[in-house]
């Protein structure tokens, strides 16, 4: 069996975990739309859609180290605490980049959120990328 | 889905931990406490690869019959 992934009823866990978490965000998202339409903004676009995406995100993530579904079974002697810990720090350090650039900006104006909306999204996407194409060349090296 | 004690007796007839069993098929040992408490299904190709460990057959470790279920 492949040790350098996870297993499979960790691979269960994990969809299984997955699902749930969508769903979570696509009924935190109507909720949302729906109190839009009745005229009630708890707090201006793009802010709610980042809150609702990154607890959904946290969710997600909390569940698959408590369900032990997070890393597979080679690196489950070596590493964990390291990697969750890791994992867990960029986490906070990304959340709370977040809350302090939604710090700077006013939630009354509306015009400089989105300005700020768009390095946000363009950063997050950017390091997404970098991340992807590193691990895939990790990969392809092994 | 009851207890696999057939697993458990077999595992301890080889004095090898849940540890020891996952580590020899590459699964977590959470994975095979879930087997034997019947918390998980496994799929065929784990249960050979348990079997083939063990040195048993599908039959002796994961058959369950009227008698013994």
């Amino acid at each position: 069996m492949n040790k350098n992934q996870l297993d499979e009823m960790q691979t269960q866990r994990k969809n299984n975990i997955g699902n749930q978490s969508f769903l979570l965000l696509m009924y935190m998202l109507m909720i949302d739309a729906g109190l839009y339409g009745f005229g009630f903004r708890w707090i201006d676009y793009p802010a709610n859609i980042m809150i609702m995406v990154t607890i959904c995100a946290g969710i997600y993530l909390i569940r698959l180290i408590n369900s032990n579904a997070y890393v597979g079974p080679s690196t489950q002697n070596q590493r964990t605490v390291l990697r969750i810990m890791l994992t867990v720090g960029m986490t906070v350090a990304i959340a709370a980049g977040i809350v302090v650039l939604l710090k700077h900006t006013s939630f009354t104006n509306t015009t400089q959120l989105n300005e700020m909306s768009a390095p946000i999204m363009f950063i997050t996407g950017a390091i997404a990328l970098i991340v992807a194409l590193v691990t895939l060349v990790i990969r392809r090296s092994q | 889905m009851g207890k696999n004690l057939k697993l458990k007796s077999a595992r301890a007839a080889l004095d090898m931990s849940q540890k020891d069993i996952a580590d020899a098929v590459g699964v977590t040992r959470q994975t095979i406490n879930a087997i034997e408490n019947g918390d998980y299904n496994p799929t065929i190709n784990l249960c050979i690869a348990i079997c083939k460990v063990l040195g048993k057959t599908l039959n002796d470790i994961f058959w369950e019959d009227d008698m013994n279920e």
